[in-house]
């Protein structure tokens, strides 16, 4: 057992930063992961910029082929590079590789060729079109229908909740072609956002930000080719996305890492009626229980990423951590709003904020953490289930 | 709106407090309201039965029944009143309270021969009484009790066993639940039978807790012959009968809260008096806020307890509100010892005969009891299905 | 012992309800936030007319006689109606140390006018230092003829922008204890020097910096006695404290029906999600923070009505709903899903709410300090 990097890993761990340093602004005070703080308008050519950049160099898709425009790099590049940018709450940690894993698992091969090149490129977004107003945890109740025609499949319906789609040119969208089968009725099929037919809302979030998508589908023409993996076969994919949704938890504990240094900063720094804040006892307290509970995430989140270097099943693990990690980061942003006291509920344009504001936002944002990608109820019952501690079903 | 008891109350509380203060003995560190320490534990058995009949001696059992059962015919109030201060002061208790609650299923199902033949000597405090229910396959799912009484005759003939009996070693009497019809719906085959403990084919096994007291008995019955006339209600009707003596238990949430109040101030005194470089432990920021913390949860916990007691003698329905308490009381005891364990330190896992034991070991014990409280009288899982379902109105899950 | 309420107490909170509902809808709630005032003028003067601007003060200075465990009661309605305003402002942080403290002539000349809705108030205590203790008060008050004049910065005054008079807690004395030599001001807030400006908060709250810049107050205005003014503000405090989470009580309340009903109406893999036992008990432990924290509330405003003291109670309910209405709302939260997440659900004006009650006139450390003192460690 070893719990170090080797050289290699942490030369390239430096590289990542000197990146990161280059590509953000000086005094970045960072974002929260995922399109949430990305469609911000001051943050979104930020985002851009990153993504642009790191297509450039060759960092989309390290593990891909190269045939498509991947590196064949080891798993443990990729795992290196999503903590440092999550650590420093870099925009542009994407979800698009996701999306690219899945044609890249069950695409044919012309789609590969198609789709896969320009997202390592950085040029195009995808997103996800997965939930609706009826289908959220429970995923198999997709409504939105596709008929097969001769040289088509037709779609409509509606989707919600689809992050970024506002700036994505590709949809992956898991629709019903069966509506006798609940379970081995679903398709899975990549529309082109801009099909006609296609309409969008974006919906307003507690935290001011409108990241999250209705896309409506009225009549839309999605070709043959677009489906992806088998007719009805949309059940092996929507499995293997959730067993391969590995980095939302670690994310979010990385993020809370930065939360954490920037308290315990500003403890330092702050001095009230003559003390700094770090020397009051009970704020101590509570840096360091989110430091305990930071710092054994982030080691959970090794074990996850060492079985999935070692290719061994992970959906035990990354439910764990996906829940462990939006517990912390939960009580991460309270307990910063509490050391902050009144000063945590204001805005970030305010006059007196502190820390950029960062505090509030994330108070508001990561009430989203334990529902995101799964809720944590959903994740609890991986874990107790086959995949995990093998307790019996219902 | 008023929060006071009224002055007839209030002089009632304190003749209980004056009894307390002349039968406790002196530095009494007090006993848990589940029974679980003096059952368990030969020389506290002896108090709890001199105890018992100083109650009885004060007329103070049984105070609600009819005078003619050996009763006061008393407001419920009055019973409250006595009850949580006899909790607070960890006064044995727990085998009052499981032969009351017998006592009240007798007065609601049973005939009048029972209840002339029963009660009194339970007034009297004369019999120790077991509640035969559990068995190893029927906990929270009681209905699903086999222990199985087949009519033969004058009598009906009991096999099987019941567990977690606590003090069966020293109970006279059992109010046992027996299957009589294994044909139907599981509730609807059960009947409530008072058997006599030395019946020929009863045996005991004790168990022991992690505590360390063997507090609990396994009971078997072999052939036990338990005449009719001692059934209580009608045969197979004996579901209701134990959910009526279920749902009498319904304070028992509330002791777990006005119990850890004792403890609290034990722990409160300790940190006053206990220096540390030259500075009371109590001093401390962390001591102070979490100690604080308890305070305010028993506190909270304590008034959510009087409202179930007004509501209970306004005759509302209080099942919800009894379930909640039950899981609050439980977790704050349960952290109420951790901190106990946390402030003493090293010194708190001494064995309470240890030279170097503080507090006489009793935040060790119920950090190990304490364990118990979340599960005992109704599961804190139970509990919260009960609030959800009939307090909140959710579906059956 | 008796937990009912009068006959009155019924029909204030089913009046105050319905009254909320129709005319404090969540549409109005969410202008407010971003309104500069953050009142709505014609429903302040309704509120007056009902009699609720007055409703703890003498009638013969136009109010109403009520007792706090009324304006509690009044005050969950508001909670759960999310009601934006001045009101706590007004009524409890300026207008009931007027009424305790204040000479025949300062309750002849506001309080009649905050029983009408002439006149808006609030308490300027917390300083830069954002804290609640008497050392923290550093802002000087000197005397200068007929006058005190004042200078220096108060932040997070609530409604400060808006108030006709403001309270100013300031030092007149450096004494060894920071507990002596602290005197209550009643400012007028539109006085020559006197300059506001309203932060951007987490709950579209209108708290405010207050700059004064050498503020002429008459000798006639000081409330209370010189240097002897802590006293005063500790019970302020409690008041303060007391009031709002009585908001916090009715906000929960609130959050709990709405998360029951949702979980009823729910329905994923063919069943409404209130029959996963997951959600049941998550919906049980939060009827016992709910409840809990109603019947605690009760109490403490039931015995600051009787003139009980009551110093241990009101830290107990404030350091207890500080915590438990989060939890409610983060609970709440998690049970909806994500529509609860988005801007247009109701639920994330309680969740935001919650915070700056937290917040508001100490929060769980601070009141569990208090109660630390009361257990005599």
């Amino acid at each position: 057992m070893d719990f170090r990097y080797t050289e290699e890993e942490e030369a390239f761990r430096r590289e990542v930063q000197a990146f990161i340093k280059e590509t953000v602004p000086p005094g970045w005070l960072g974002v929260d992961p995922g399109p949430e703080e990305e469609s911000r308008e001051d943050v979104y050519p930020l985002a851009l910029k990153t993504w642009r950049r790191l297509g450039e160099k060759g960092w989309i898709g390290l593990t891909w082929p190269k045939a498509y425009g991947g590196q064949e790099s080891p798993l443990w590049k990729e795992m290196i590079l999503l903590q440092e940018l999550s650590h420093h709450g870099v925009p542009g940690v994407d979800v698009s590789s996701a999306q690219a894993d899945l044609v890249l698992t069950f695409g044919t091969e012309e789609q590969k060729k198609r789709f896969i090149p320009p997202i390592t490129r950085g040029e195009v977004k995808w997103c996800i079109g997965m939930s609706e107003p009826d289908a959220g945890s429970d995923t198999f109740a997709v409504k939105l229908r596709a008929v097969e025609e001769k040289d088509c499949f037709v779609l409509n319906g509606q989707k919600i909740w689809s992050s970024g789609a506002h700036h994505a040119k590709y949809e992956v969208v898991y629709a019903r072609t069966d509506p006798n089968n609940k379970h081995l009725g679903l398709s899975v099929f990549i529309v082109d956002l801009q099909s006609p037919g296609v309409t969008m809302r974006q919906i307003m979030q507690m935290t001011g930000l409108a990241p999250f998508c209705e896309v409506f589908f009225d009549n839309v023409r999605v070709p043959k080719e677009n489906l992806l993996g088998e007719k009805n076969g949309g059940w092996a994919i929507l499995l293997h996305a959730f067993g391969a949704e590995r980095t939302y938890g670690l994310f979010v504990l990385y993020n809370a890492k930065r939360y954490l240094e920037q308290l315990v900063q500003f403890c330092r720094e702050t001095h009230v009626n003559g003390e700094p804040l770090a020397k009051d006892p009970i704020i101590r307290n509570k840096l360091a229980q989110m430091a305990i509970e930071i710092e054994v995430g982030l080691n959970l989140g090794h074990e996850l990423s060492w079985l999935a270097m070692q290719n061994q099943p992970t959906v035990k693990a990354s439910s764990q951590i996906k829940v462990h990690g939006g517990g912390v980061a939960q009580r991460v942003a309270n307990m910063g709003m509490q050391i902050l006291g009144l000063y945590g509920q204001l805005s970030e344009d305010s006059k007196w904020v502190k820390i950029g504001g960062r505090m509030r936002h994330t108070y508001l944002g990561s009430v989203g953490f334990t529902l995101a990608g799964g809720t944590s109820e959903v994740s609890r019952g991986h874990i107790a289930g086959k995949a995990g501690l093998g307790l019996p079903k219902r | 709106m008023d929060f006071r008891l009224t002055k007839e109350e209030e002089s009632f509380l304190k003749e209980v407090q004056d009894f307390l203060d002349q039968n406790l003995p002196d530095n009494w560190i007090g006993l848990d309201p589940d029974g679980h320490n003096e059952q368990g534990d030969e020389e506290l058995h002896r108090f709890d039965l001199e105890f018992r009949r100083k109650l009885a001696a004060r007329g103070w059992l049984g105070l609600q029944w009819p005078k003619k059962y050996g009763g006061q015919e008393a407001p419920m109030m009055k019973q409250f009143i006595l009850e949580q201060e006899l909790i607070y002061r960890g006064a044995p208790y727990w085998a009052v309270s499981a032969a009351l609650m017998i006592g009240d299923t007798i007065l609601q199902f049973g005939t009048e021969e029972q209840k002339r033949r029963f009660l009194l000597p339970i007034a009297h405090g004369e019999v120790q009484w077991l509640v035969g229910m559990s068995e190893p396959n029927a906990g929270s799912d009681l209905a699903n009790l086999q222990l199985r009484a087949v009519e033969e005759g004058d009598y009906f003939v009991l096999n099987g066993q019941k567990t977690w009996q606590t003090g069966g070693h020293y109970a006279d009497w059992v109010c046992l639940y027996a299957r009589t019809d294994p044909n139907v719906k599981k509730q609807k085959g059960i009947t409530t039978f008072l058997v006599d403990l030395k019946s020929p084919g009863i045996t005991m096994r004790r168990i022991s807790q992690m505590t360390g007291h063997p507090a609990f008995c396994e009971v078997f019955y072999d052939s036990v012959r338990v005449p009719k006339e001692n059934v209580v209600g009608q045969v197979n009707a004996g579901w209701s009968v134990a959910l009526f003596g279920v749902a009498t238990e319904k304070s028992f949430g509330y002791w777990l809260i006005n119990s850890g109040r004792r403890d609290l101030e034990l722990l409160i005194r300790y940190c006053q008096e206990t220096e540390v470089n030259g500075r009371p432990m109590g001093k401390d920021p962390l001591i102070r806020s979490r100690l604080a913390q308890i305070a305010i949860e028993l506190e909270v916990g304590r008034t959510l307890g009087r409202r179930l007691h007004w509501m209970a003698t306004k005759g509302m329905p209080i099942v919800a509100e009894a379930c909640q308490l039950k899981p609050f009381g439980g977790g704050i005891l349960q952290r109420l010892a951790n901190l106990g364990l946390q402030i003493l330190g090293p010194y708190g896992q001494l064995d309470e005969k240890s030279k170097w034991v503080k507090l006489r070991g009793r935040m060790k014990y119920l950090y190990l009891a304490s364990a118990a409280m979340t599960i005992e009288g109704g599961s804190n899982e139970a509990s919260r299905n009960t609030v959800a379902q009939v307090g909140l109105g959710l579906p059956r899950s | 012992m008796d937990l009912s309420f009068s006959e009155e107490q019924e029909m204030l909170w089913k009046s105050a309800r319905d009254f909320l509902a129709s005319r404090c809808p969540k549409t109005v709630v969410r202008q407010m936030e971003e309104d500069e005032k953050g009142y709505v003028p014609e429903l302040w003067k309704e509120m007056a007319g009902l009699g609720w601007l007055g409703l703890p003060f003498p009638e013969r200075y136009g109010g109403g006689g009520f007792k706090f465990l009324d304006l509690a009661i009044l005050l969950e309605e508001m909670g759960r109606a999310c009601l934006p305003g001045p009101f706590i402002s007004t009524v409890v942080l300026g207008g009931m140390p007027v009424a305790e403290w204040g000479t025949e002539e300062q309750k002849k000349e506001i309080l009649p006018k905050v029983c009408e809705g002439k006149a808006i108030m609030t308490l300027a205590l917390t300083e830069p230092s954002a804290r609640y203790d008497a050392g923290s008060v550093k802002v000087k008050a000197v005397v200068d003829g007929g006058d005190y004049v004042i200078s220096g910065t108060k932040l997070f005054v609530p409604d400060a922008h808006i108030a006709d008079y403001i309270v100013v807690v300031a030092r007149t004395a450096e004494k060894a204890n920071p507990e002596e030599g602290i005197t209550l001001f009643i400012m007028d807030g539109k006085s020559r020097g006197v300059s506001t400006f309203v932060l951007r908060t987490i709950a579209g709250d209108k708290q405010c910096e207050l700059t004064m810049d050498k503020v002429r107050v008459p000798k006639g205005m000081v409330l209370g006695k010189v240097d002897k003014g802590w006293e005063m503000v500790k019970k302020v405090i409690e008041w303060g404290a007391l009031a709002k989470t009585a908001e916090m009580v009715g906000g929960a309340q609130q959050v709990m029906e709405m998360t029951i009903q949702y979980a009823k109406d729910r329905v994923q893999f063919d069943r409404p999600i209130g029959s996963f036992q997951i959600i049941q008990h998550y919906l049980a432990d939060m009827s016992i923070d709910v409840d809990s924290s109603r019947v605690s509330l009760h109490k403490a405003a039931w015995m600051l009505s009787e003139g009980i003291g009551c110093t241990k109670e009101v830290s107990v309910i404030k350091g207890w709903v500080s915590e438990a209405y989060r939890r409610v709302t983060a609970q709440a939260h998690q049970i909806h899903g994500a529509i609860g997440f988005t801007k247009d659900h109701d639920l994330e004006l309680y969740y935001r709410r919650a915070k700056a009650g937290e917040l508001f006139f100490g929060d769980a450390d601070f009141h569990r300090e208090i109660v630390a003192q009361q257990l005599g460690l």
